[in-house]
Order: C-alpha cells, then sequence, then structure tokens
C-alpha cells in the first residue's frame, strides 16, 4: 500500500517543530514560555515516532505490526513523562515565584561556578 | 626425652604467664595490699615463674644429657604458624644442649636477678610494670634460643630489643634514659638489618635450590635449622661467595645485638637502666644472643675463613678498644659495661678462630661473673645513697663485707687469675685463636693476631678491674671528703646534660622541656645526696643471697664446665662438621703460663698504681688527668662522631631531602597538579554562569556539531570505494 | 498541476503549514498567554496530523491530555502568577544569545534535513498494518508486552502528582 504523502513531509513538520522549539529555549527568557518551548520539541518526536511507525520499519527484517506498535506505545508514555514534568515543573516555577517574585530565568543564577 | 619434650613450653610460657600476671593484676594488687606487702607478692609472683622455668629446664637438660650423644635432639611443634604449600614455618622450639645450655642460663641467672631486683626496686612506684617488663624480657630472650627455625629466632631478636628498649627506659621521664633508650632501638635495627637480609639471602639461596637439599618427602620447613643445617655444608660450599656474604650479613646482626665494634656503643649507654637491667640484659643474656646465634648457625661460619676473619679481627678490635676505654671511667657501671664490650670481643674472637664451644663457654662464665659484679655494684651504689661515681668510694670492704667478698670473687674470676671461671673460658679462647689457622682472609692468619690482641686485652682486664675493686672496696673513705670543686664539676655536667637535650628533639614536644622535667615528681628519686655524714649499710638478704650464688658459681663454674671437657662434649659430642681438625693449643707456645703472665701483669700495675687510692692523675680535676685518659674517657670520640654524624648528618640529609626533594619537586608537582585542575576548573566555571538559557545555547552548538562531525564523517566514508562490499556479494552469489 | 496533488497531500500541506506556523507564534509572541494559545492551536493540528497518519487513538489522546489537560494547567500558572500584562515580564533584547541560537539551530536544522529527511523524501510505502491505530490493538499492547513501562509510568505519575503538591502548596 502507498500513501501520497511522502513520509519525508511528516519529517520535515517534525524537523521544523523541533527546531523551532530548541530556538526558542535558548531565545526566550519568559519560563513558562520555555516549558511550552519543550512540549513542542516533544511534540515534534511523537509526530516523528508516528511518522516512522506508520511508514514501516526501515531495519531490515523486522516485523512491521510490532514497529507500529513500539512507536505508538513510545508516544504513550512519552506523554505520560511530559504531563509529570509539566506538573512538576510548572510547581517549581510557583515556588520560585513565591519565593522571589520573579520568574526570569536570567535572574536565577545561583547555581553560577 | 622424646616423653618429657613437650614440658618445654611451661619453660616457655611461664614467664609470659608471669609477664601478664604482672601486667594485668600488680596495679590493683599493689592497690588493695598497701605499697609493701603488695610488693611482697608480686616480687614472688615475678620470681616464681622464672625459678619453677628454671627446675624444669634443669630436669630436661638432666634428661637430655642422659640420652645418647648423637640423639641429643628433639622438636616439639606447638601449632602451625605460616603454611603456605611451598614453605611452612611452625611454632616450634628445638631442645638440644646448645639451646638447654642457654635456657639453663637466661632462667637461672635470670632468677637470680629476679630476686635481686625485689630488693633493688623496693621504692620504685611502677614496680609491676619493671617485673612486666623482665618478666618478658626472659620469655623472648628463651623463643630466641629454643626457636627452631629463623623465623622464631627473629621474634625473639626482636622481642628481646623491645624488652631492653622498655627497660633501658624505664625511668623514662628522664631525657637521658629515653635518649639512651633511642640509642640502643636504633643501634640495634641497624643490626637487625643485616640479619634480616642474612635471612632472607639464606631463605632464598635454600628455595633456589630446593631440588637439591636431602630432605624427608613432604618436608617443607625449609627455615627450620634441622631441616636447614644439614643441607647448608652440602649447598653451601660449593658456594664460598654466598657463604661469606650470609655469614657476614648475620655477623652484623651479631654485632648490633652484641655490641661489637661500629654498634658497642649503645651498651654503655645503656647503663642508665635499673642496675638489674643491666646485670640480665647488658651482662648476662640479651648481649649474648649473638654468640647463640653464631653457635646455632656455625656451619655458615665455618664455611667461611673470610667472614671468621672479620669476626675474630672485629672481636679483637673490639676487646681492645673497649678495654682502653674502661680506664677513663669514673662511673662504676660504665667500668663494667665497657668490660662487657670487652668480653664479648673475647667471646667473638673464640667463634671467628673456630672454637665455637669457647664462644659458649666465656658466655657461661661471664654470666656467672658479670652478673656478679652488676649486682654487687649495685649494691654498692644502692649503699652509696645512688651515687655512682668511684671518685666518691673508698674503703667500702668495712661497710658492705658480703658485697665485697662477693665482688673479689668476680674481680678474681674476670681478672683471669687460675682456677676461677674467667680463667678457663679465656685460656680456652686464647687457645684456639693461637693455635688454628681458620680465620683467613687474603693469606693472613688473621686468628693469631687476633688472639695476640687478646692476651693484651686480658692484661689489660686485669688492669682496670684491680682499679675499679681497689678505687671502690680499699684506700681512703673519700666520700668523707668531696672537694667541692667535685660538686661544682658535677652540676655544670648535669646543666650542660640538659641544655644539650634541649637541642634535641624536645623542641618539637617529643620529650619533657627542662622546667617540665623538674617539674616532674622523681618518685626513685627520693634518696638524701651523698655527703661527708653518709654511713653506708649492708644491703637486704634479697639481694646479697643472689651475690653469693653468682660468687659460688664464678669460683667453681668454670673449672667444673672445663674440667674432662665437659661443656666441648656437652656442646658439639660429635665434633664440627667442616672443621674437624681443630687444635685447642698452640704449639710451641706455654699459653698457660702466658695467659697467668698476662693476668698477672694487669694485676700487678693496677695495684702499683692504686693500692693507696686514687691517684692524683685521675681526681676530680679533669686537667692533670693523662692526655690518653681523657680521651678514653671520652670513648675516643668515637661516641660522638657517630652520634653527631648520625643525629646532625641524618638531621642534615633529611633537611636537604625536605627542601630538594619534598618541597622542591615532590610538592612542586602536586601542588602544579593541584593548579592545573584548579585553573582548567577556573576556566571551565566561566562556562558555568548559572543561566539556563546559556546551558540550552550550548547544548544546542554541541549537538549541531556533534551531529555535523558525524553527518560529514559518513559522507567521506560514501565516497570511499566499495569494493569488499562487492566481494561480499560475490561470496554471497556463489 | 502534477499528479502527486491529490486531496490528501493538499490536507498534509495545509496541517504542516498550520503547525509550522503556530509553533513560530509560540516562540515569536511576547505575550505568555499569546504563546500558549498558540500552541493549543499546534497540538490540535498535532492531532489532525495523527489522524492522517491512521493513529486515531493516539490523536485522540493528544486532544485530550495536551489540549485539555497540559494546556490548561499552563494557563492557570499563567494567570495566578499575572504574567498576561505585557509589563510583567519584559523582554530585554539579547541579540548575542539571539544570534547565535538561529545560527546553530539553523545549522542543527540544515544537517538533520539532510541526513534524515532527505533519504525519506521519496519513501511513501507504508507497511503498517491498516487499523494499527486502533484501542484494541493498543490497548492489548499495553496490558502485555508494555506493562511494565506502562506500570513504571504510573508510578512516575504518582510520584510528579505528589512532588508538585509538595513545590506548589503554601507554607502553613
Amino acid at each position: 500500500m502507498e500513501s501520497s504523502v511522502p513520509l519525508g513531509g511528516y519529517l520535515a513538520v517534525g524537523l521544523m517543530m523541533f527546531i523551532v522549539g530548541v530556538v526558542g529555549v535558548v531565545i526566550r527568557r519568559n519560563p513558562i514560555v520555555i516549558f511550552m518551548c519543550i512540549e513542542l520539541m516533544l511534540n515534534a518526536v511523537n509526530l516523528t515516532l508516528l511518522a516512522f511507525a506508520k511508514y514501516g520499519p526501515i531495519v531490515k527484517g523486522a516485523d512491521p505490526t510490532q514497529t507500529a506498535m513500539a512507536g505508538q506505545m513510545m508516544v504513550i508514555f512519552v506523554m505520560a513523562v511530559a504531563a509529570a514534568e509539566v506538573a512538576v515543573g510548572l510547581g517549581i516555577i510557583m515556588a520560585i515565584y513565591r519565593l522571589r517574585h520573579t520568574i526570569d530565568v536570567d535572574e536565577m543564577s545561583v547555581m553560577r561556578g | 626425652m622424646e616423653a618429657a619434650k613437650n614440658l618445654i613450653w611451661l619453660v616457655l610460657f611461664l614467664p609470659v604467664v608471669g609477664s601478664l600476671i604482672q601486667a594485668l593484676i600488680g596495679g590493683r594488687v599493689l592497690k588493695q595490699l598497701g605499697p609493701k606487702k603488695g610488693k611482697g607478692l608480686m616480687g614472688l609472683l615475678a620470681v616464681t615463674p622464672i625459678a619453677i622455668a628454671f627446675g624444669i629446664g634443669a630436669y630436661l637438660t638432666m634428661q637430655l644429657s642422659q640420652a645418647e650423644p648423637s640423639s641429643r635432639h628433639a622438636v616439639a611443634t606447638l601449632f602451625s604458624w605460616i603454611d603456605f604449600s611451598s614453605i611452612s614455618i611452625p611454632f616450634e622450639v628445638i631442645i638440644d644442649p646448645l639451646s638447654m645450655t642457654m635456657v639453663l642460663i637466661i632462667t637461672g641467672i635470670g632468677s637470680l636477678i629476679h630476686l635481686y631486683a625485689t630488693g633493688y626496686m623496693a621504692e620504685e612506684k611502677e614496680y609491676p610494670r619493671f617485673f612486666t617488663y623482665l618478666n618478658l624480657f626472659i620469655a623472648a630472650m628463651l623463643i630466641l634460643v629454643l626457636g627452631n627455625n629463623l623465623a622464631l629466632m627473629f621474634i625473639g631478636w626482636e622481642g628481646v630489643g623491645v624488652c631492653s628498649y622498655l627497660l633501658i627506659g624505664f625511668w623514662y621521664k628522664d631525657v637521658v634514659n629515653a635518649k639512651a633508650a633511642n640509642k640502643a632501638f636504633i643501634v640495634n635495627r641497624i643490626g637487625d638489618w643485616g640479619l634480616t637480609l642474612g635471612m632472607f639471602l639464606l631463605a632464598s639461596f635454600f628455595l633456589a635450590n630446593i631440588g637439591k637439599m636431602q630432605v624427608a618427602a613432604g618436608e617443607t620447613r625449609w627455615l627450620s635449622y634441622d631441616v636447614l643445617l644439614p643441607n647448608a655444608v652440602t649447598l653451601l660450599q660449593s658456594n664460598p661467595g654466598i657463604a661469606t656474604a650470609i655469614a657476614l650479613l648475620f655477623f652484623v646482626g651479631a654485632c648490633g645485638k652484641s655490641a661489637q665494634f661500629p654498634l658497642y656503643f649503645w651498651l654503655p649507654d645503656a647503663m642508665a637502666g635499673p642496675t638489674p637491667v643491666s646485670a640480665l640484659i647488658h651482662a648476662a643474656t640479651m648481649v649474648t644472643s649473638g654468640v647463640v646465634m653464631l653457635n646455632r648457625l656455625h656451619v655458615l661460619f665455618e664455611l667461611s675463613p673470610v667472614a671468621s676473619a672479620v669476626i675474630a679481627m672485629v672481636g679483637a678490635f673490639t676487646a681492645l678498644f673497649a678495654a682502653a676505654i674502661a680506664f677513663g671511667q669514673t662511673d662504676i657501671k660504665k667500668v663494667l659495661a665497657y668490660s662487657t664490650v670487652s668480653q664479648l670481643g673475647f667471646m667473638f674472637i673464640g667463634c671467628g678462630a673456630g672454637g665455637y664451644w669457647t664462644g659458649m663457654f666465656h658466655v657461661t662464665t661471664h654470666a656467672f661473673f658479670k652478673a656478679l659484679l652488676f649486682l654487687g655494684s649495685g649494691a654498692v651504689i644502692y649503699a652509696m645513697a645512688h651515687n655512682q661515681d668511684m671518685r666518691n668510694y673508698g674503703n667500702l670492704r668495712k661497710y658492705l663485707p658480703i658485697t665485697f667478698a662477693t665482688m673479689f670473687i668476680g674481680f678474681l674470676a674476670i681478672a683471669g687469675v687460675p682456677g676461677l671461671a674467667g680463667f678457663f673460658s679465656k685460656e680456652a679462647i686464647l687457645g684456639y685463636a693461637l693455635g688454628n689457622h681458620h680465620a683467613q682472609a687474603g693469606g693472613y692468619n688473621l686468628g693469631v693476631v687476633a688472639g695476640w690482641t687478646g692476651l693484651v686485652v686480658a692484661a689489660m682486664t686485669a688492669c682496670y678491674m684491680t682499679r675499679m675493686t681497689w678505687l671502690t672496696f680499699f684506700g681512703p673513705e673519700r666520700w668523707r671528703a668531696i672537694p667541692e670543686a667535685a660538686h661544682h664539676d658535677h652540676h655544670e655536667e648535669h646543666v650542660e646534660h640538659h641544655a644539650h637535650a634541649d637541642h634535641g628533639p624536645d623542641e618539637h614536644g617529643f620529650f619533657m622541656t627542662e622546667d617540665e622535667l623538674h617539674a616532674q615528681p622523681h618518685e626513685h628519686e627520693h634518696h638524701h645526696d651523698l655527703d661527708a655524714s653518709h654511713a653506708p649499710k649492708e644491703v637486704p638478704p634479697s639481694m646479697y643471697v643472689p651475690l653469693v650464688v653468682l660468687a659460688a658459681l664464678s669460683l667453681f663454674g668454670g673449672y667444673l664446665l672445663h674440667n674432662n671437657e665437659m661443656l666441648e662434649k656437652w656442646l658439639y659430642p660429635t665434633g664440627l662438621p667442616v672443621l674437624t681438625e681443630l687444635e685447642k693449643h698452640p704449639h710451641g707456645l706455654p699459653l698457660m703460663a702466658l695467659s697467668i703472665g698476662a693476668a698477672s701483669l694487669g694485676l700487678a700495675i693496677g695495684l702499683f698504681m692504686y693500692w693507696k687510692g686514687l691517684p692524683a692523675s685521675e681526681g676530680w680535676d679533669l686537667t692533670k688527668w693523662a692526655p690518653w685518659r681523657r680521651a678514653a674517657a671520652n670513648q675516643f670520640g668515637y661516641d660522638d662522631a657517630m652520634v653527631s654524624s648520625a643525629v646532625e648528618g641524618g638531621d642534615q640529609i633529611a633537611t636537604a631531602l625536605w627542601k630538594r626533594v619534598d618541597v622542591g619537586i615532590v610538592d612542586r608537582i602536586v601542588n602544579g597538579l593541584g593548579g592545573l585542575a584548579n585553573g582548567v576548573g577556573r576556566g571551565l566555571s566561566w562556562f558555568q554562569t548559572g543561566q539556563v538559557r546559556g546551558y540550552a545555547l550550548m547544548m544546542l552548538a554541541g549537538v549541531a556539531l556533534l551531529l555535523g562531525y558525524v553527518a560529514f564523517k559518513m559522507k567521506a566514508r560514501e565516497t570511499e570505494p566499495m569494493e569488499h562490499v562487492e566481494m561480499t556479494q560475490e561470496v554471497a552469489r556463489r | 498541476m502534477p499528479e502527486w496533488v491529490d486531496g490528501k497531500t493538499i490536507l498534509f500541506a495545509m496541517l504542516a503549514g498550520l503547525a509550522g506556523a503556530t509553533a513560530i507564534g509560540v516562540v515569536a509572541f511576547g505575550n505568555a498567554v499569546r504563546s500558549a494559545l498558540c500552541l493549543v492551536l499546534n497540538f490540535f493540528t498535532l492531532a489532525l496530523l495523527y489522524f492522517t497518519l491512521d493513529a486515531e487513538m493516539l490523536g485522540v489522546t493528544q486532544v485530550i491530555v495536551y489540549t485539555g489537560a497540559i494546556m490548561v494547567l499552563f494557563l492557570f500558572v499563567i494567570m495566578l502568577l499575572n504574567l498576561g500584562s505585557p509589563a510583567a515580564l519584559e523582554e530585554r533584547p539579547d541579540y548575542i544569545k539571539k544570534a547565535l541560537g538561529f545560527m546553530f539551530g539553523g545549522a542543527l536544522f540544515g544537517v538533520v534535513a539532510s541526513q534524515v529527511v532527505r533519504p525519506f523524501i521519496e519513501t511513501k510505502q507504508v507497511f503498517a498494518p491498516d487499523n494499527y491505530g486502533a484501542p484494541q490493538g493498543m490497548g492489548k499492547a499495553l496490558f502485555t508486552t508494555y506493562v511494565w513501562p506502562f506500570e513504571m509510568a504510573s508510578i512516575l505519575l504518582v510520584i510528579g502528582i505528589v512532588g508538585s503538591i509538595l513545590l506548589a502548596k503554601r507554607r502553613v
């Protein structure tokens, strides 16, 4: 079976989102936006995983059914981890804000060497 | 013999038990019973184990002497101590004439000296500590002589070294004593260095030639004497160089423990310990361990004429040197100490000449009369308010009749008067030295040189012992009129000593400073000073009974042991394995006349000089002394040279090492490495901005660069010719 | 009109463009609320993309978990911290970081695009079975082959909940 949309298209979208997320982490100072960028990156990876799940095993000899299921499972776990991460991360941001009344990441340099 | 041999463990462990009793309950008993009763009980508990051990030793010796001469040998094993597949060293003792002779000397003389010490140390506060050490010393010495292998001998060897250190420094609160103890310990280490090297060389040589050894199947006790020594003859005979090296290394050990020339100078200082210690350790037993070792390992020395020549010459020189120094000493114990060194030299002359049993003979007789003389001098010192300067004595025969009588016998014995102990043993030594040519080096018969030197020393011995006896027991009562200069002089010396001590390690808090020393309560010195009104009193029975017994031994012991060649046949019933044809007397020399003549000459000169008491040329005024005597008083500068070169030279070497090597190189490397890490860390910490975005940027840069590098590499590989792929395809096609 | 242009590709192109645009919007908007809304849109677009990949189950999950739960959490925090007003967190210009970020981001994009995306630009063969995104198969796999990771994920979530409560609650 053939799809009219190539695998490269999905990969390109995922890559695009990932790079935007990476650049956002570097250039933004608002930790909530940084978190959003991290979510962007995670979702880009999810998209890539699903694309590979559908377009079959790259490794020769692997079972396509298992590959498809493995990609989806990975996406589920990424979602679970992302949920936990967001919960804890936003909690940390709240705690920091309460302590210092600012959430500018550039002000948070206590760990400076 | 086999049936009774396990009794030997009682001999060995009774002193250990005694020591433990003293150490564990001594203090409590003294507190419970009060000092007087407590000391009585603890004294009894100290003497009894040694006396019982002596009794058992005597019984075992009787059993041994009833056996056939060739089968007087038994080995008792207690447990397997070190056991590998290739070598096993059990905890085993040997019962043979040599070891039993030493057991009798150690426990016999030891119990007498213990008895004496109960009286001598009666005023000592730390009474149990003293007897703990003393019993422990007996135990260590017994291990040394009884051990059936080199490892056990080494334990005993080090054990007596430790006990000697503890006992010399018994009154450790005094810097002088602590220094003397340190000196003895350190000088003994030099000897132990030689001993250990000799043991290693011997062991490695034998282990390398294990195949050539004739032993019973399954025998792995390579270091045990009954395995080692019979094979030594066959193995070492073809390797005279190794035999000489081993023998000389062992002799270095003997030099340390037996106070021979390069390493003798700890022994006179060791007189800082209590007098019973001087008598027990530094006259009767410990210093003889070198001679015992020479006898035990005589095979090695028989095989090496060069080493024997060295031994004889070192012994001769030590005897001469120490006898000369004795002329310059005014301290009664120092005189005896140097005479000990000198007599030890005699023993080594005998051993070097091949007459090993004569060395043991002199060990035995010397143990009798030197213990007697030391204990007698202790009695004199005790009676003279702990003043040890012979210039303050005189006419003491009136006040100390028993001490005088016994000590006079000892004096006659050491002087070599015919019929007494010392005469026989010295004559035997000189006979072997003059009559044989075993001790050869480079074609010269050095044994004969040593023998003639010994004859001269015999005359000197008689002379300086006369000096000591006459200054102590005859002449006017000089303490009645001690010149003011003497007090002054004495005081100066004292202060000078302490001032000197201040330069020592006490700056670093190792010893107490002078002030602290004066602040210390001197329990052992609560006697009054010697002054004109002093009235010497005879010592208590516990002190003169040992003197009487030892005097009897000094009178008759020599004759009994010499009669019918008793000791020789007892120690070496089958003769020596290598030196089978030794002469006992030189041909064409009237040895008896010569030795009597030497003794008479020495006695005559001594009597002539000291008949009227202290000559003015040896009085308190050191400037009137003859130059050679002043030099002798100073040990001809040897001790100062050794100590200053060792201490100051060591200090300089250590300082140089510290400044150049340690600070200059090691510290610089270590600090340089530390500084490098520090600098790198400091440089890298610039990246540690604490800003999350910076880190993210760096991660991004890193990922981009790394992936770019990998991609570049992969691209480079793609352009490579793909020959190997085609090859595998072809292989697959077939 | 080229032959590869059909309904599916047009749909995909629209969704892809929307996803890219909203992603850029998340980063580009100075206001956190606008960023968050862009992210919501982005996640929704992603869910649609999952549907085009026949992963219906995950598409639904994406809408519920991300668009529903996680984004609500984000908006709550933004509200709580009162970051809605632009003055609350003024972005100061930081040209060096921006330049470096764009540079390395571009470099990474170039590398990955040339190495990973380009080889698959013509790959159209689908290997996965037709109904691979159906809940039955996923549930079976989740409770058989992947039961241990599943349990681990549940523990992780519990820890995350407890941790966030501890962090966020006021000291009493």
